[in-house]
């Protein structure tokens, strides 16, 4: 019986620490966040209105789609920095197949299959081949904008409003947008895969001790690839996301989307070694991005303070990720 | 004669086991058994050849020659999968753990107990089946959900112990457990030992500390030079014989009366 009890005291103390540890950066952003919020709603006019609101989540939408995939690839302790280009591609792609009279639904499907092929060059270079995965999604990051941009020779191309994927961008469904609806629908499923599947727990695992698991029988370089098709494919749906909207697509759209989307996974306390991942972290940051920028442009504050702000948020929130937060958990990195 | 007694069988027998790299005789003719639920303790100075033994034993070097003999049977490992399908499992010295999974995560990573026709884990059955293999292992680990970074060394390698055991093996090899463990931690782990030869899991021991070896070994063999040199019986053997036998004090002695 005592042997309980002390088991019972242990418990109780090992585990707080221990969950406040892991969870201390969750756990302040969305302090961050609730600050942010209450503010905003006192400074700005019509920022706590149900337009301006779902406004927001329209506009977050694509960056939350693809920062949940991209939390999977920063848990392995990888990055991905072609998302960006793969959004302006993918966009341009869809309005040109459209212009030339191509089915919405087959493009739709051909445009994210291409999304996750580039995701599989991406991973097959940097899991089957080891190079960096800095390195080969920055060349892709070239690569892709490059395509793009000879693609559409630099201009915009209008999507006709009456094809119904035009719906996808602008579309609302019982008042939402669809937009928000589908990122909040990718952002459970990632939660649910990264938290509750073998898949979520090779990937923590491949970032924690690669060869730890590889011993285990598990596919780990199979695992490592996945990711990345999982981010171009999640590109490629914010691309087209991003083209409807605007029913237009640009090679020039998603610039310094990478930045955007690593900036909301790291500040969501996913750390950039891999082997640790929060998928909640993740929606946090992405909240906390777009509330930041609808905020500052509802203050009438130049929007050119925005990726000023963001950069700066990008540089603290990985400065407490490895200096501060660490100091609560057992768990170093 | 290998067998010691009538009826039993030795779990395996390694014979005239011969491994060269290029010029060096890593292996010359090495002849190993092992009974049921016998603690051996293998040692010898560095390069010795324990770890390579070792490593052929459970599939991860192809000797040039020789023969395993597991449970009466002849058998020839081409990958450590074949030996673990057999029942050979080996801890490796550095640990091989993921820090940042929790204790129950660690112990069945890559074999996760599966609900929803494989697709989810079932997070409760390997809290529970964590819970039962611990305690049965008189491991004294308070918490499954915390993350192996957050434990001591020596639970650590309680936790890998115990991940080796959980897939049922018969031999169970242990490279250096107790190196780099504090002096309480090193007690947890030959407990653990002990626990599991009870349960009949033959155990190899490769370790330096050799205090450790009289505490729990049945029987202590040395290796010198890629030969197995001495076979002694842990409790008639000193720490002198030992030593001087590890590092063949007489042999070199008779060697120089020779000269």
């Amino acid at each position: 019986m005592t042997v309980t009890s002390q088991r019972v005291v242990t418990t109780r103390s090992a585990r707080a620490s221990a969950h406040i540890g892991r969870h201390a950066q969750t756990i302040a952003i969305a302090v961050v966040l609730v600050a942010l919020l209450i503010f905003f709603a006192f400074t700005a006019d019509r920022f706590a209105t149900t337009g301006n609101l779902f406004n927001l989540m329209r506009q977050i939408a694509p960056t939350l789609i693809v920062a949940t995939a991209m939390t999977f690839v920063i848990g392995t302790a990888g990055i991905d920095l072609s998302v960006g280009s793969t959004v302006a591609l993918s966009g341009s792609l869809l309005a040109i197949v459209l212009q030339n009279g191509w089915d919405p639904t087959v493009a739709l499907i051909a445009i994210i299959a291409l999304g996750a092929l580039i995701g599989f060059v991406n991973g097959w270079f940097s899991s089957y081949q080891h190079i960096p995965p800095f390195i080969v999604t920055l060349a892709m990051l070239s690569i892709m904008r490059g395509t793009a941009l000879r693609a559409t020779e630099g201009y915009s191309t209008p999507i006709d409003g009456d094809l119904w994927i035009v719906q996808i961008g602008q579309g609302r469904i019982a008042g939402v947008p669809i937009p928000a609806i589908l990122a909040v629908v990718v952002a459970l499923v990632g939660w649910l895969v990264l938290t509750r599947t073998p898949f979520g727990r090779y990937v923590i695992g491949l970032g924690s001790n690669g060869e730890s698991l590889r011993r285990t029988g598990v596919n780990t370089r199979k695992v490592g690839l996945a990711v990345y098709v999982l981010t171009g494919a999640a590109a490629a749906v914010a691309g087209v996301l991003i083209a409807t909207r605007l029913s237009s697509g640009s090679s020039n759209a998603g610039s310094g989307f990478e930045l955007e989307v690593i900036t909301a996974v790291v500040l969501g306390g996913t750390s950039l070694f891999g082997g640790r991942a929060s998928m909640l972290g993740t929606i946090l940051g992405a909240l906390t991005l777009g509330v930041i920028a609808n905020g500052l442009v509802l203050l009438h504050v130049s929007p050119f303070y925005v990726q000023i702000v963001q950069g700066g948020i990008l540089l603290l929130a990985i400065f407490a990720n490895s200096k501060v937060w660490a100091k609560f958990g057992a768990i170093r990195k | 004669m290998t067998d010691q007694k009538a009826g039993r069988v030795d779990r395996v027998v390694m014979r005239d086991i011969r491994k060269r790299y290029g010029m060096v005789d890593a292996l010359r003719g090495v002849t190993l058994r092992v009974g049921p639920g016998e603690v051996v303790g293998l040692v010898g100075d560095n390069a010795a050849g324990k770890s390579t033994l070792m490593k052929v034993l459970a599939g991860a070097v192809v000797p040039d020659s020789g023969e395993i003999v597991f449970d009466g049977r002849t058998v020839s490992f081409a990958t450590p999968k074949d030996a673990r399908e057999l029942g050979i499992e080996m801890v490796y010295q550095d640990l091989a753990l993921c820090d940042d999974i929790d204790v129950a995560g660690n112990l069945f990573l890559g074999r996760e107990p599966r609900k929803a026709g494989g697709m989810l884990l079932d997070v409760r059955k390997m809290h529970a089946d964590a819970r039962r293999h611990l305690d049965a292992l008189n491991i004294r680990i308070p918490l499954t959900d915390i993350p192996v970074g957050g434990l001591s060394g020596g639970q650590r390698q309680a936790v890998a112990i115990a991940r080796a055991v959980t897939f049922g093996p018969k031999l169970l090899i242990l490279d250096e457990p107790t190196a780099a463990l504090a002096v309480a931690e090193v007690e947890t782990v030959l407990e653990l030992i002990k626990t599991v030869s009870a349960q009949g899991v033959s155990v190899i021991l490769i370790t330096h500390r050799l205090q450790d070896l009289f505490r729990v070994c049945d029987r202590l063999c040395v290796m010198y030079e890629g030969t197995l040199r001495a076979d002694l019986d842990a409790r008639s053997t000193s720490l002198e014989r030992l030593v001087s036998e590890i590092v063949a004090h007489d042999t070199e002695e008779k060697e120089g009366r020779r000269r």
